[in-house]
């Protein structure tokens, strides 16, 4: 499998507190990964590192064989729009434009398509997340689910190879976070590399493999497989996850 | 615990605090210097006056005197306290060289009358700058302070008069301050002589002009006694002038910097207003949480409304305190002009306390102004400010038109276009401050082209034309005439030319009272002027009036007006009412030529060929036709005449822009980081999918672009439509003879330099703030 992140060594200090104390990690293209561990622990900070949301206080993410931290902010802004998308816990749409209008905002700005094709485009990433009968609605209008899954259409209508997300259904309740995990899954199977950060391990058993981070290092990794819509395969995953969750003091 | 409320929240929105701070200071230190320049001109004046007594009434007058005549008729005037007759030697400024530490030169460009006196025994007299009574000794002479400011002349210099077989020098000693003559505007001007030089030179000099003065119990009847006198056929020549008339053209000059102080005064408060509403508006909305806490554990609305309130009491009395001290401190500076021409003054009580009253009202206006916003939270309901979310009923944030129908825009024109459409609200700030510098600045700048260009030359009664010739009643009046008729006649660069002549005529007033007036008579009399309304004279049969004279006569175009020739009635159909500051502004036009009246004053209006040099050739021509003739270019006319009004309006104006600059530049600066600050999570956003640095910066370039250049443009309009009416109204109230400027717009300075100036003003600040967003990660400004 070809290597689509490499992080070494990656530190983040606040305020003198060492959050990350040098993270080795590799993700390989088509990978979903889930990053897992204690509140604290550092996982969303990991992140926001190797996405190149947040700099890191030292070591390298290299993410498409280019090292990111010392890209300046024009081509930063170049690979986000272009290479990666972001969905954090909360959907973060500008309430000045309408659903629609925030899932496109990244299209037209990328420019790669003519703004039909960017709008037909977002018209059918929510149909596919089914979302579509919010689309020209004031996003404090919608529910929480609805605006999740409207972040992830604007996290994919430039195609990414890669997609971060970072407890993308920590305020969901568990009829969304399922369908927002399906949504998931399926854009893994579709090609796109996923990276997320979860406290919940029915959410992680959604991934191939999944990281534990303790104490701003990585403490252990539990590989799964390619995630399979069937309830029996799924319940035997997550019950393996339980009990070596539980090994890490979970 | 208010305090500390209060601390905290100048800590936690101290830029847009100390924004409003400084248009509190501002707008009040101006609103403080206007009331004290203006109290100052009125205090200065009035103790000039109480010393130096210049007269209700006065009748200038060329030629043959019966002092009998004058003494009889006003012994006879109820009304009349005293008189007397005032002696002046006329003497022609290229008859007068001062010599000095410089190089010499003559008086010979000075428009103004020159007479030479001596000092009266009680009244109107000539005091130095502390306001005593000047007695010279043989051998020196007091020049008026208006030459001093016209030609730098110094004590110790020396004057020189060569009059004939006349010869005789003196030593300035001292400046006079003249009570009556102490503007261009008026027609004479007087150098103050010693008793026995007086008396010497009264032989040699014959060309004698009186000054026929009298003061009356009531002031204000000396229009009355003007009627009465000139009636009684008693001498009368020369202009007749009254008290009012005195007072209106000696303040002139500091008015129009009261004018103009007031002005830009009350545009800076309604910025402050502007400021003031927004910064409550905002923080109520970003506490309404708070705000309803407080309701719904039964704090009152009073108790509340004070949380916020002592917090603006505070600001505006930190405010209205220094923009006292800053006016106090620059005072001297603006009340310059008012200790040269009227004398040294100290700060009165009425200034100290006027200007005190003045900072009052202002901290009273903001306090009343702050508490009628702050009563949006007794109609505030608890259900509002936390379950229903709809709060102050603020607008609807959310923009329906789809971003995603654009089809041509590029993203970031888009974005921010959108943003100042739907929000405009949130920019008004911005924009009221752009607005309010272009009308700061343009006004001014207007009324100072308006007073400095050749076509004003239309509100003094003459057309628009390159030279204006005028010979002056007096014992050259005819042989004057002869010379200037023979000179224009002769010389073959001169394209055209209208002569006039001034007759003066009996008519009735308003209150079919006897009325004379000055009438300008020539074939093309009337022509070129500007008319309030009507129109030229075309027949014989027509007249037409200046503004104030058809007030006085109140008469407008169609009435009918009866004017008595040797005892015969006749009438005259007035064509129009135009506008004239000359003469005290009571003219008249005809084209009837009146043979049988002898004039008092001949003017031409001259056109030259198109390359013909103006001042060369008035200086031919002068150097030509000889004493007694003035001969000016017009634009040389008009700055001599206007030229006090229009140096201290320059000085105005630039310290005007030099102010707008710097609130432009700081407002600027200070709106950024509050929008900044505001939308530093937007801004996250926008970084998360992909804008960068330059786009968040070319958005707000294109937002603080847009709101300047609106702002600009409804400056423009606004000074355009405002503009005229705000000078007409106080034109009006000024009493000149002027009802209705049409402003004089520099196209350069209206349309490219101002606007460009400002424009690239926010432009180049906006670009700088909005770079100080890199310094912050995605995370970091999403959490703050």
């Amino acid at each position: 499998m070809k290597t689509l992140l490499e992080v070494t060594g990656l530190a983040k200090d606040f305020d003198g507190t060492q959050v990350l104390k040098g993270v080795h990690l590799t993700v390989y293209e088509g990978e979903m990964v889930a990053i897992m561990g204690r509140s604290g622990s550092g996982k969303s900070t990991l992140l926001y590192g190797i996405s190149g949301m947040d700099k890191p206080t030292s070591g390298s993410v290299s993410l498409f064989d280019r090292e990111i931290t010392s890209l300046d902010d024009d081509q930063m802004s170049e690979l986000r729009l272009r290479h990666m998308g972001f969905v954090f816990q909360h959907a973060y749409l500008l309430h000045k434009l309408s659903v629609m209008d925030n899932i496109v905002l990244p299209g037209f700005k990328a420019g790669a398509l003519s703004r039909d094709d960017v709008n037909q485009r977002g018209k059918a990433l929510m149909e596919k997340t089914g979302i579509s009968s919010v689309a020209a609605h004031d996003p404090g209008k919608v529910s929480g689910g609805q605006l999740q899954r409207a972040a992830i259409c604007r996290a994919l209508i430039n195609d990414p190879d890669i997609l971060f997300a970072d407890e993308p259904t920590g305020a969901l309740n568990s009829r969304a976070t399922q369908e927002i995990m399906d949504i998931f899954n399926r854009i893994n199977r579709e090609g796109t590399t996923v990276v997320l950060v979860t406290h919940d391990a029915k959410v992680a058993a959604r991934a191939d493999r999944i990281i534990f981070l303790v104490d701003g290092l990585i403490q252990d990794e539990l590989a799964l497989g390619k995630h399979e819509a069937d309830e029996q395969a799924q319940a035997a995953r997550e019950k393996k996850i339980f009990e070596w969750l539980e090994h890490q003091g979970f | 615990m208010n305090w500390i409320i209060i601390k905290n929240d100048f800590k936690r929105n101290k830029v847009i605090h100390a924004g409003l701070l400084l248009f509190i200071i501002f707008s009040a230190s101006l609103a403080v210097l206007s009331v004290m320049v203006a109290t100052q001109t009125l205090t200065g004046i009035s103790n000039l006056y109480r010393i130096a007594q210049p007269p209700h009434f006065l009748q200038m007058h060329k030629g043959e005197l019966d002092q009998g005549a004058i003494d009889a008729f006003m012994a006879g005037q109820e009304n009349v306290i005293d008189w007397q007759t005032v002696t002046m030697l006329n003497v022609y400024g290229d008859h007068l060289t001062i010599a000095g530490t410089r190089e010499a030169f003559t008086l010979a460009d000075l428009r103004l009358d020159i007479g030479l006196v001596r000092q009266n025994e009680t009244r109107d007299l000539l005091l130095d700058a502390a306001h005593e009574k000047v007695v010279l000794g043989e051998g020196e002479v007091g020049i008026p302070v208006l030459l001093r400011e016209m030609y730098g002349i110094e004590i110790g210099d020396r004057l020189m008069l060569s009059n004939g077989d006349v010869m005789q020098e003196l030593v300035i000693v001292t400046f006079v301050l003249d009570s009556q003559m102490n503007s261009p505007m008026t027609s004479s001007t007087r150098i103050l002589l010693s008793d026995h030089d007086f008396e010497t030179l009264s032989m040699g000099v014959s060309e004698h002009e009186y000054l026929i003065e009298a003061y009356l119990n009531d002031p204000k009847e000396a229009s009355g006694l003007k009627t009465a006198y000139e009636n009684a056929g008693l001498p009368q020549n020369g202009p007749t002038i009254t008290y009012a008339m005195i007072f209106v053209l000696s303040a002139l000059t500091d008015l129009v910097t009261v004018f103009v102080m007031l002005l830009v005064s009350l545009l800076l408060i309604m910025v402050a207003f502007i400021c003031i509403r927004f910064t409550i508006l905002a923080t109520l909305e970003e506490e309404i949480v708070e705000i309803g806490i407080m309701k719904a554990i039964g704090l009152s609305f009073k108790d509340q409304r004070n949380l916020y309130l002592h917090k603006y009491r505070l600001l505006a009395v930190a405010g209205v305190l220094a923009g006292y001290g800053f006016a106090f401190s620059i005072s001297g500076f603006f009340t310059r002009h008012i200790s040269t021409t009227f004398g040294k003054t100290t700060l009165s009580v009425s200034v100290i306390t006027l200007s005190l009253a003045t900072a009052c009202l202002l901290y009273l206006l903001i306090v009343l102004y702050a508490k009628k916003i702050l009563k949006r939270i007794r109609r505030l309901t608890v259900v509002e400010a936390l379950v229903s979310g709809k709060g102050f009923g603020k607008e609807k944030r959310f923009e329906k038109q789809g971003l995603h129908r654009s089809r041509k825009l590029s993203v970031n024109w888009l974005l921010a276009l959108r943003e100042v459409y739907h929000h405009f609200r949130d920019w008004t700030i911005l924009f009221a401050v752009v607005m309010t510098a272009v009308l700061m600045m343009l006004i001014p700048t207007h009324l100072m082209n308006t007073f400095e260009s050749p076509a004003f030359i239309t509100y003094m009664g003459s057309s628009l034309k390159d030279i204006l010739i005028e010979v002056e009643s007096g014992e050259h009046l005819e042989t004057g005439y002869t010379k200037v008729r023979e000179v224009l006649d002769g010389d073959p660069a001169i394209a055209s030319y209208d002569a006039f002549r001034r007759v003066r005529v009996q008519t009735i007033d308003g209150d079919h009272q006897p009325f004379n007036i000055d009438i300008d008579v020539g074939p093309h009399a009337g022509s070129g002027l500007q008319y309030l309304t009507g129109q030229q004279p075309e027949t014989a049969y027509e007249i037409a009036l200046s503004y104030l004279n058809a007030n006085e006569m109140r008469k407008a175009p169609g009435d009918t007006v009866i004017i008595f020739l040797h005892g015969e009635a006749r009438e005259f159909i007035v064509s129009g009412v135009y506008q004239d500051v000359t003469s005290g502004g009571f003219t008249a036009k005809s084209t009837d030529v009146f043979p049988e009246l002898a004039s008092t004053k001949y003017a031409f209006s001259v056109s030259l060929k198109d390359g013909v040099h103006p001042e060369s050739k008035a200086d031919e021509w002068s150097a030509i036709i000889g004493t007694g003739v003035k001969v000016d270019p017009m634009d040389q006319y008009i700055s001599q005449t206007l030229g006090g009004v229009v140096s201290q309006l320059r000085l105005m104006v630039i310290a005007i822009a030099i102010m707008s600059i710097c609130l432009v530049m700081l407002l600027t600066a200070l709106f950024m980081k509050l929008r900044l600050a505001k939308d530093v999570w937007e801004i996250a956003i926008f970084k998360a999918v992909g804008f960068s640095e330059k786009d968040i910066q070319k958005q707000y370039l294109i937002k603080m672009g847009g709101v300047a250049l609106l702002g600009i443009v409804t400056g423009i309009m606004l000074t355009h439509v405002l503009g005229s009416r705000i000078i007409n109204g106080a034109l009006r109230v000024a009493g000149i003879g002027i009802r209705q400027v049409e402003l004089i717009a520099n196209p350069l300075v209206t349309y490219l330099m101002c606007p460009l100036l400002l424009l690239a003003l926010v432009l180049v600040v906006t670009g700088i703030s909005a770079g100080s967003a890199k310094r912050h990660s995605i995370i970091s400004m999403m959490t703050q």
